[in-house]
């Protein structure tokens, strides 16, 4: 006999509005459904409405933990679609730029995780902690803490501010440091080992077929990388590894991330040492001539929770159409296949392992 | 010391008023309850406090500052808070049950501490099988929440009563070899008994294994982390405590601070000697053993994840139940036989 159960959408740990229908016997689920489109705004339709350079902010809503991430993915867009070339400069600082970003977003992922795994809000609280010294680069490089809206078509809209890249080091050292401890203080732990290991497995089929990407894909033996393999900006130029593990379950795709964030650290570290003077600065707003040149374009950026894919067909003025593949919409996909068989407990384990943001998946 | 009388009553106050016969045992038990009560009420309290300060320390966090020096008063703002809320009975849930059951809990907790003695003279009775009595009104704990989860009408509920059947099945036979192998050392169950055993060595010398079981054994019983199992947040919501609103709530929280109380009064008068110390009176020694451990138990709380509900299980058959057993053996070798 099973009991169904309804979790969400208002619920501790669904990081934020996310409904879970689960079908459970005695303590083992048998159908998972997550239901989505709590969040949902109709950023797509949205941006249909408004000029090029009006939508920036829409895109930032859309995934709160790693907003410049998912600015630049547009900005990106519209550059292609306009045929403009971004500043060299420009190109490196963005380079910076985003790995600050994706550390950000996996320390907030390293701490709810923690928190969905039974751990009391100890991790969090660190996390949160240190993820600030990152947001306050990030605000000193844009100017706001945590909505950037910083690039601008063909560059950004200032430059680094002087010694930026002191302080970015001086923070980096730290967080590397913290980084260290915070995975001993996890896999020490026997009680968390268990919790992860072995639990929601997803084979290398399995994720390749669910149409998984970002961590949760390299966790399961997978090495796509869209850094890596569709580099854009210095990422060629750039030293770092795609990380990749083998086992497919929820220990694996937190190793991948925990591995990610000192790549990422060693990132920003490199390009900030390589960044060529020079200049910086996007176009004004008002003088961007759309051109119908290029009319559709697809664009693909790896941001920390998986494979972002914007394609927009251009118009002059607005665009036409533009969809987006989010990664956590795809992502969460795989909840319901993976969570099949696992205990209760396990789902939240499972969706902290996903990494998911309810506004990238509602859009 | 050991007396199988029930009504075995230190004279506290009626020396000094004169009394004698059935108005001395009356005023004394009444003098008793009153200090024993104003205890719990005080230790819960600081407890509250001391444990929002010390998570918040570990945490890198301030915890409560505003309300009275260090935040001392915010467990008081908060209860009054909670007090004044609306208390709401789900349509679902079986009044009887869902009404009941807490208080139950409450007062079965705190007649538990009263049982226990906290000093050669401060102590209201001295049964003979004092421990095994309290461990069997211990037991009646889980079963408790079994009717209180099943009561309130609520699925995450209910699951949380099932998880707490399943979590006494895992642990209460081993926590029977653990006082079994005490007994064995302190050759009875009178808890002044089993303190003045320890007088030479504390048992948790003695015996190191039967420490540890028992210890993860008081906490899944106080459903302190990494037990918490019953009231798993992430999970469960707050498990059987889903739908009982604030003023119910309340009480809830004093019931789980006075368990924990008890567990820490229980570990330290069991294996750490109990009253038993050097230069300050005994009601000292214990208080402050049990602090120490309240402290311990704390700072569990805030670094370690939670077991999952099966493997609680398997780790209580395949880990606490061998060594409680092996721990009853090697006592019996080593001292008795």
């Amino acid at each position: 006999m099973t009991t169904r159960i309804n979790i969400g959408p208002v619920h501790p740990s669904t990081h934020g509005v996310l409904r879970l229908v689960a079908d459970i016997d005695g303590d083992t689920v048998v159908n998972l459904e997550p239901h989505i489109g709590f969040l949902h705004r109709g950023v797509e339709k949205l941006v249909e409405t408004r000029m090029y350079m009006q939508s920036p902010p829409y895109m930032e809503k859309l995934d709160y933990v790693a907003p410049m991430s998912y600015d630049e993915a547009y900005v990106a867009t519209v550059e292609q679609a306009m045929g403009v070339e971004v500043k060299e400069r420009a190109m490196w600082v963005r380079t910076a730029l985003l790995e600050l970003q994706r550390i950000a977003s996996h320390l907030l992922w390293l701490g709810t995780m923690a928190n969905d795994v039974g751990q009391f809000f100890t991790l969090f609280m660190w996390c949160f902690k240190d993820r600030d010294l990152v947001l306050r680069l990030l605000e000193e490089a844009s100017g706001a803490r945590m909505f950037y809206v910083n690039m601008r078509i063909g560059g950004l809209i200032r430059d680094l501010p002087p010694g930026f890249e002191d302080r970015a080091r001086e923070a980096l050292d730290y967080i590397e440091k913290r980084v260290k401890e915070y995975e001993d203080f996890l896999e020490k732990n026997p009680l968390f080992m268990e919790r992860m290991k072995g639990v929601g497995v997803m084979d290398r089929d399995m994720a390749i077929s669910l149409g998984v990407t970002g961590p949760v894909l390299r966790g399961s033996g997978v090495s796509y990388d869209v850094r890596k393999d569709i580099p854009y900006y210095v990422y060629d130029k750039l030293n770092f590894e795609a990380q990749v593990r083998s086992e497919g379950d929820c220990f694996a795709r937190y190793k991948v991330r925990m591995l990610e964030l000192r790549e990422s650290i060693k990132l920003v570290r490199n390009a900030l040492s390589k960044m060529p003077a020079g200049d910086a600065l996007g176009m004004q707003v008002r003088l961007i001539l759309p051109s119908a040149k290029n009319r559709e374009v697809r664009v693909s950026r790896e941001l920390p929770r998986g494979e972002c894919m914007m394609y927009m067909v251009a118009d002059p003025q607005r665009p036409y159409r533009l969809s987006i593949r989010s990664p956590t919409f795809i992502n969460l996909a795989a909840l319901g296949e993976i969570s099949k068989g696992c205990k209760t407990a396990d789902i939240f384990a499972i969706l902290g392992s996903l990494d998911v943001v309810m506004g990238d998946a509602d859009r | 010391m050991p007396t199988d009388s029930l009504f075995a009553i230190a004279p506290i106050i009626s020396g000094y008023l004169q009394l004698s016969g059935t108005a001395a045992a009356v005023a004394d038990t009444i003098a008793y309850a009153v200090a024993v009560s104003i205890l719990i009420v005080a230790f819960d309290y600081i407890f509250g406090w001391v444990e929002r300060k010390t998570i918040a320390k570990i945490q890198k966090r301030h915890g409560p500052t505003f309300a009275g020096k260090y935040g001392i008063l915010q467990n008081m703002a908060d209860f009054v808070k909670l007090l004044s809320k609306e208390h709401t009975i789900p349509k679902r849930a079986d009044k009887l049950l869902f009404l009941t059951t807490i208080p139950l809990m409450l007062s079965l907790s705190i007649f538990l501490i009263f049982l226990l003695p906290f000093s050669p003279t401060l102590l209201e009775t001295d049964i003979g099988l004092g421990l095994l009595v309290i461990f069997v009104l211990l037991s009646f704990m889980p079963l408790i929440i079994f009717a209180n989860g099943f009561g309130s009408g609520n699925k995450f509920s209910a699951i949380s009563a099932q998880r707490s059947v399943i979590m006494l099945l895992s642990y209460e036979i081993p926590l029977i070899f653990v006082i079994a192998a005490v007994g064995v050392l302190a050759n009875g169950y009178s808890i002044s008994g089993i303190i003045g055993a320890q007088s030479q060595w504390w048992f948790v010398v003695l015996m190191p294994i039967g420490f540890v079981v028992f210890f993860v054994v008081m906490l899944a019983e106080m459903e302190r982390p990494p037990f918490d199992i019953r009231e798993a947040d992430n999970e469960l919501i707050a498990g059987w405590l889903t739908d009982v609103s604030a003023p119910y709530y309340t009480l809830a929280l004093f019931l789980d601070y006075s368990r924990m109380f008890l567990g820490s009064l229980l570990i330290s008068i069991i294996f750490f000697g109990g009253w038993s110390g050097p230069f300050l009176p005994p009601v000292v020694w214990l208080l402050l053993k049990t602090f120490i451990i309240s402290f311990f138990i704390m700072i569990i709380r805030a670094t370690t994840v939670r077991m999952r509900i099966d493997r609680l299980l398997r780790f209580g058959w395949t880990w606490l139940l061998p060594l409680s057993l092996l721990n009853l053996i090697l006592t019996y070798l080593l001292f008795i036989g």
